[in-house]
């Protein structure tokens, strides 16, 4: 029983660390929080749907076709909604504002076109269990947690070992001087909302084949942006650890003691946690030599 | 004043705002090949906005900055590009990235990888402190290591005009001394140097033509050896008595 619970909850905490990574990447290149994130999710899971049931792709395609999908969408998202505050140098509030606004929007639009039905994804995995130590684990979860780990850990070589990923890091720290070393900044804050969107797209189709496909599905990227606090927004293994405990946690709360405090359990750790740790648990220090 | 031999970069009446404040009021100087042009001046004077313009951060109201005649484009990317590489005031080093990840991010433009290596291998031999520290983060290094770091990240471009901005800022006499000795070294490579120093003396010594910007125009300029002897700058800018 606990094992199970544990897989479960290791399964839902790496969906929550996908979304997680999206927040963060964002935050820590443009220091807002973009909350149109969960939009670009629920669009990731409705191409996934649409793949899986109008083209009768398998998992490895929908998944392929949501990650590019929901990367494009993402990006649009970028140069439509934010880049012209970003060349006035607006506030990052007013980024925020205007992410809200794209949030409302693309789930109105989705409303209005394809309706509030809640859809459901073929069964890829037709409930397959796999019996470890008397328990039976979900086929659906080991993959979904074993995804969301392989993703950010290529995300992680990417960011660490390539040319591009370490320019990234740069403009995290100095989105000026980056330019100043000849990297075309726009087209490297649109390679990181790409990768957002990837993520989401990954993460949007495992939400969709766990739970519904449904309009407002997004806002399950509250708990991912608490994930992402947790772990200390802005950096990658704050992201991926900051998901694990949530969705553990949640896990054995809603199994053990009952499933209505459950989110009171993950705000009061968010909350006790922000006020023993502002930064997070792996919140990136600045520090800057005169 | 005589003209420099081969004209390189020309800054032709440039007026720039910084906010509101209307910073350079039409500045013009003269960078030939090859040389070191200083321009000094007291803190205020629009010494760094020159700097942050001519680089493309600062959007140019009026006025022209033009290489080899030509007007230089508007990204500082694209101005990187054409080999106009600026080391900044406190050097803002990306200070989370190894020494080795600074260098690599100097060479982004570049896809040699061999020169890449080769020149790693030019800023060890100006800088050898650095090889030593290279897996190190840039934010740990020394004041002064961190200012060969900055030179050495800017080098890494292959620049043909390197624009230093207060290089001297925050180190130690000695340090200074043996930067400004490379920086002189760099030069003799073949790069074109604008120099831009409160440290007016120094700056001076190893320029060959100098330049006063006062509260955002040109105020004087002449080969650096004569500015050293003009006693008005001794008076304002050395800090002698007249």
């Amino acid at each position: 029983m606990f094992l199970q619970t544990l897989v479960t909850g290791l399964s839902i905490g790496g969906i929550y660390s996908l979304m997680a990574v999206g927040y963060s990447l964002i935050f820590s290149i443009l220091s807002f929080s973009n909350f149109a994130h969960g939009a670009v999710i629920m669009l990731g899971a409705y191409i996934g749907l649409a793949l899986a049931t109008q083209l009768h792709l398998g998992l490895g395609l929908v998944v392929a076709g949501s990650v590019v999908g929901a990367g494009i969408l993402s990006v649009c998202n970028e140069r439509v909604a934010y880049a012209a505050l970003r060349r006035r140098r607006a506030p990052s509030l007013f980024l925020m504002i205007s992410a809200m606004g794209c949030s409302v929007f693309l789930e109105n639009m989705v409303y209005a076109t394809i309706g509030s039905r809640f859809y459901t994804f073929p069964e890829f995995f037709k409930r397959q269990v796999v019996h470890v130590a008397g328990s039976s684990l979900s086929l659906l979860d080991l993959f979904a947690f074993a995804v969301s780990i392989g993703a950010i850990f290529a995300l992680h070589i990417f960011i660490t070992r390539t040319k591009t990923g370490i320019a990234i890091r740069a403009g995290v720290g100095d989105m000026t001087m980056c330019s100043l070393m000849g990297v075309n900044t726009d087209r490297l804050i649109s390679i990181v909302f790409f990768l957002a969107g990837a993520f989401a797209g990954v993460a949007g189709v495992f939400l969709g084949i766990k739970y519904l496909v449904y309009p407002t599905m997004g806002w399950v990227t509250n708990k991912a942006y608490i994930a992402a606090v947790i772990g200390g927004l802005g950096s990658l293994p704050g992201a991926l650890i900051g998901g694990l405990i949530l969705g553990v946690v949640e896990t054995l709360v809603s199994t053990y003691l009952s499933s209505v405090m459950r989110d009171v359990f993950s705000f009061t750790m968010l909350i006790t946690l922000l006020i023993c740790l502002p930064n997070g648990l792996m919140g990136l220090e600045t520090e800057e030599k005169v | 004043m005589t003209a420099p031999r081969e004209m390189y970069l020309e800054i032709r009446n440039l007026h720039v705002y910084y906010g509101n404040i209307h910073a350079l009021h039409g500045v013009n100087v003269d960078v030939g090949k090859g040389e070191i042009v200083c321009v000094v001046g007291v803190n205020g004077a629009g010494k760094s906005t020159l700097m942050w313009a001519i680089a493309g951060v600062l959007p140019i109201a009026q006025g022209a900055v033009l290489l080899n005649g030509a007007r230089l484009p508007a990204a500082p990317h694209e101005i990187v590009n054409l080999g106009i590489s600026l080391v900044p005031e406190r050097r803002r080093l990306f200070s989370a990235l190894s020494v080795r990840e600074n260098l690599i991010m100097g060479a982004m433009r570049r896809k040699d990888k061999e020169g890449i290596e080769s020149d790693m291998e030019r800023c060890f031999s100006l800088y050898p402190v650095l090889k030593e520290r290279l897996s190190q983060r840039a934010g740990t290094l020394s004041g002064g290591e961190q200012q060969m770091l900055a030179i050495s990240r800017a080098l890494m471009s292959r620049p043909m005009a390197l624009l230093l901005d207060e290089p001297s800022l925050g180190l130690a006499p000695l340090v200074v001394e043996s930067l400004f000795a490379t920086i002189l070294k760099i030069r003799d490579e073949g790069v074109t140097i604008l120099l831009v120093e409160q440290n007016a003396l120094q700056a001076l010594e190893i320029s060959d033509r100098g330049y006063v910007l006062q509260t955002g125009e040109i105020a004087t300029s002449a080969p650096s050896a004569e500015l050293i002897e003009n006693p008005l700058i001794r008076k304002a800018y050395l800090g002698e008595d007249a």
